[in-house]
Order: C-alpha cells, then structure tokens, then sequence
C-alpha cells in the first residue's frame, strides 16, 4: 500500500503559519498526513449503545468509547483476526504503541503475512523487514494468547460502511469533530430546529437521537442531490421527527421571517471552504482558492443573519464551519455580535475535545474580544478533523 | 406534493396492517408522496403547519418511508424502518432467516427457500428486523433497496 501524501498549497500553508506558532505549525504539517480515526455514532434511535458494542465486539473490532459522557461515541481500533489471515499490520506499533493512530500508519506501509502462529513467531514472512518484535508483547493490546492467538489489525477500507450493522442504521460514520456542533447546541426534547444546510443529515440524525424523535427538525438544503443523500441517511438512521425542504437558506429564513416562524434552537453548519477537511478529503487542498474564502464568508454572514431573526427569544444558534479561515469563522461571529448588538451574546461551550479560544485579529483587522468565546479546533490537538464553533443566545 | 392521510385513510391502512401482521396501532401520521410511498411522520407540527409549510417552501419529505401499497393486490409493504418501528407489535407473517441466508438476503437476492406464507412477509434475524419479501411456493422474493444491500467485497 503506498503512503498517501497531502500537498496544500504554498499560499494556504503560509495563512496556517500565521495561525500557529512555528512549533505548532510542525505539528500541523504532521497530523494532516496522518489518516483520521474510524469513528461512529451509535444510532440510539435504534439500538444502546452497549448493545452495538457488543455486536461489533462480536465481530472482532476493538472498540473505544472515547467520551466519557457520550457512549454512542465509539472509535473502531481494528479488528482482531486469526493467525493464517492476511493482513495489514505495523510493525511498530505491534510491540509498542497500539492505539488507532498507529494502525491506521501500520496500514499504510507494511503488508505483513502469517502463515501459522507458530511459524509466524519463529519466522513471521514480512515485507521489508523483520518483526519479530510483532509478538514480543502478547499481553496488553494484541490479545495473542494459547487459545485466541488474535492479533488486532486495522479495518479493510470501506469496511465500516459495509457491516449489517450500518446497513440497518445502528451506527452513523461519522467524524468526531462533526458531533460537536450537536454537543454544543444541546438540543432538547420536544423543541422547534432548524438544521439550515442539513446534508448530508449527520448532524441532523444527531439531532433526532438525542431529542429522540420528539418536536420537530426542518432541515434543509438547496441541492436535489444533496438532499437525496441527506433523506436517504435520516431514513437509514430511523429519523421520524424531520420535515426535509428545499430551498435557498437565505430565502427560507426570510419565508419563515413572513411567516413569524420561530425555532428553539438553530444549527448553521455554513457552506465554507473545508480547510479542516484535508485529511479525509485530500481534494479540498486542490479546490482551495483565497477567492473562495472571500465569497464565502459574505454567504456565511447573509446566512447567520437570517437566521438569527427566526431564532425565537431565549433559543440558542450554533454557528460552525469545517475551515480554520478567520475570515469564514471569526469575522462571520464579529459581523453578528456587532450587526446585533444588545439583542445576542456569545457563549462558552464545553466540549469534550481540546478547544483553543477564537482569535481576535487577522490581517490587520481587530475582531471584538468576545470572539475568543469561540472554539477552534485543530487536527494536532485530539487527533480530528479542523473544526470551528461559536454559539449564541439570543437575547431579544 | 405531499398529501396528509385522513383518519379514515389511516383507519384504512391499519386495517390492512392489521390483517397482514398484526398491527394495532400507527405510531404518528401517514402521509403520501406521490401514488404508492407512504411515509410516517411523529413530529410535533401538525397537519395545519405542514399544510402552511408547504405553502412557503418545496417539502422534499416529511417523516420516514414506511412502506407501500400495491394497486393490484392493495398490500402493504413495510420498508425496512417500517418492520423495525412496528417489530414489537407484529404478530404475523414474520419469517426468521437463518445466519447463512443473512449476507444474501441483504446483498439483495431472492432466497430459494419454502416458507410455508403467501405474499408479503416480514424478514428477520434474530432481533434484527429486515424489511418484507414476497413469499411464493419456492421463493422469498427481495425488495431491499439498491442503497441498502450489502456490497460483495471486490
């Protein structure tokens, strides 16, 4: 299997350098070549979470609940297979580090065939080098013992989106900087949302789990095709509580303006340029242009705008992009806190991944200094896509 | 166009579900797009908010696919979200496949098997409800959708 490499552009690079500080820009560079973690969000419409633990457990995946407070959360490590198997392994991590990050890079580099255990700990028929060192430690991750001699590699590719399981709607593949925005607008049962730009339906189907199918979701996007995925995964994931419309977001916020239409709680995962994508989507590093940035962060502010007014007093929005370009984050959250002044406030969100404070200057532009209430997420932080959130309330 | 079912629509729907599986009772509102689909929608907006939505704004869907109704025959089938929302309260025309059957009822293909049933029947295995077949003499005929069958490993 040969390395893949992602190569950003020079001009997208040198804004990441002014965002980090050398040292963690290094980081940066590092983590964005790295594979994401295997993540899924058990559907609690449909199954507990312990349960679907332990079916895929039954299939011999290593699973992780990595939040303590959210146990539909789950990380697939790899799966154990038998001495005899094929597989893909790394040979550094087997002896050492075994956690996902490792068999995700054991994956891309080594193809490692055992033909029996005990020929396999004797003479282990491995590309490259030698690994002997695969068996030194038969106790703590590897689970080889006299009767299992499992050895844990990492999933096949795809592999996740073909288990009966995902087929029947148990889990979501979902990337775990994409269920923040669910955590931080804490929706609640039996509320009026409004998921502007919905597709896929991710986040939407989050939504519907945990108010588990009470109130009401509109959810919405502009694209047909979009919207045929978005209402083929709320079908998948048993979601009954949604209305799926069809419209431009700006329009629609208007309609619902005319029409005194209020929501509880509102989600803009905003269209933006999905900087914070690169490592799932190596192509976004293709699509990236400043131009870009600069029509988008106009689109995100007409969005929030309308928005905001259909937001009933008291209800929350959630603003967040997959981009750490200020100009669709901070600047989007600063035009709003200025364009509705004394009717908004910023809140602190808690989250259960590390969060670095939004920024308040950019190209020589100040933001205001509740800006930094806003989360930023970076890949070299907790091992995830890019991410940014900022929620408000609004006050009247 | 999204159309509300009546009471008496609904009433009528029940009816058949009663008859094929057992069903006594439809959890939220049915409604049809388009001649055959029928979805299920449990949302607090009512009728009245649907109707005044619709007006505004282009409904792709509300709610769920819960299944179809067959012009010639008028039975219903339940898609799979239809058998796993209603699973606890059907009684009847249910057909366990065994594990070695499983991977190919779900890459979509007609099982070759006797059930003993007629028609439309409910799938299962274990606790895990499947969706319908259509069950012949020899034959348990396959509706899984193209989206949701397992895919062969290339």
């Amino acid at each position: 299997m040969t390395k893949r490499e992602i190569k950003p552009k020079p001009e997208f690079l040198e804004r990441m350098k002014k965002l980090l500080e050398p040292r963690d820009f290094d980081r940066y560079e590092k983590s964005i070549q790295e594979p994401l973690l295997n993540s899924i969000r058990c559907d609690t419409l449909k199954i507990p979470p312990e349960q679907l633990k332990k079916r895929l457990e039954e299939k011999n995946w290593k699973i992780s609940q990595i939040w303590k407070n959210y146990p539909e959360v789950m990380v697939i490590e790899g799966k154990y297979v038998r001495q005899g198997s094929q597989i893909d392994i790394a040979p550094k991590s087997l002896s050492a580090d075994f956690s996902a990050k490792n068999i995700v890079n054991a994956q891309k580099n080594f193809k490692l065939t055992f033909t029996d255990y005990d020929n396999a700990k004797n003479n282990l028929t491995i590309n490259k080098i030698s690994q002997r060192s695969a068996l030194a430690k038969p106790g703590a991750e590897q689970k080889i013992s006299s009767e299992a001699r499992q050895i844990l590699v990492p999933l096949e590719p795809g592999e996740l989106g073909r288990s009966i399981e995902h087929l029947l709607g148990y889990y979501y593949v979902q990337e775990l900087a994409s269920m923040l925005s669910i955590i931080a607008l804490n929706p609640r049962p039996n509320e009026l949302i409004l998921d502007l730009c919905a597709s896929p339906g991710s986040k939407t189907s989050q939504i519907s789990a945990q108010i588990k199918n009470t109130g009401t979701i509109i959810a919405n996007d502009i694209n047909i095709g979009r919207i045929k995925i978005l209402a083929s995964n709320l079908e998948r994931c048993g979601v009954t509580n949604a209305i799926i419309t069809r419209d431009d977001g700006i329009r629609l916020c208007e309609k619902f303006k005319l029409q005194n239409i209020k929501f509880d709680k509102i989600l803009l995962d905003a269209p933006c340029s999905g900087e914070g994508t690169i490592r799932s989507s190596p192509k976004s590093c293709l699509m990236w242009n400043p131009n870009t940035i600069k029509s988008l962060s106009k689109l995100q502010k007409k969005l929030f705008k309308g928005a905001f007014e259909i937001l009933k007093e008291g209800g929350k929005i959630v603003y967040s992009t997959c981009t750490h370009a200020p100009e669709e984050n901070e600047e989007v959250v600063d035009f709003t806190l200025k364009e509705f002044q004394g009717q908004i406030e910023i809140e602190k969100i808690d989250l259960p991944v590390s969060c670095r404070p939004g920024i308040i200057n950019w190209n020589d532009k100040n933001y205001d200094k509740e800006v930094i209430k806003s989360c930023r997420i970076y890949p070299q932080d907790s091992n995830t896509e890019g991410f940014f959130l900022a929620k408000f309330k609004k006050l009247k | 166009m999204i159309h509300l079912l009546s009471n008496q629509e609904t009433q009528e729907i029940l009816k058949k579900l009663n008859e094929q599986f057992g069903v006594q009772k439809i959890p939220g509102k049915l409604i049809k797009i388009g001649n055959e689909k029928i979805f299920l929608f449990n949302g607090d907006f009512s009728d009245g908010q649907i109707k005044n939505l619709e007006k505004i704004t282009f409904i792709e869907r509300a709610g769920i696919y819960f299944g179809k109704i067959f012009d010639l025959t008028e039975e219903i089938r339940l898609s799979i979200e239809g058998t796993q929302i209603l699973k606890n309260q059907i009684t009847k025309n249910i057909f366990e496949i065994k594990k070695e059957q499983l991977e190919n009822w779900m890459q979509g293909q007609e099982l070759n098997i006797q059930t003993g049933l007629k028609g439309i029947i409910i799938i299962k295995h274990k606790e895990d409800y499947l969706g319908c077949g259509k069950a012949s003499e020899n034959k348990i005929g396959n509706f899984i959708p193209k989206s949701r069958r397992l895919k062969i490993k290339s």
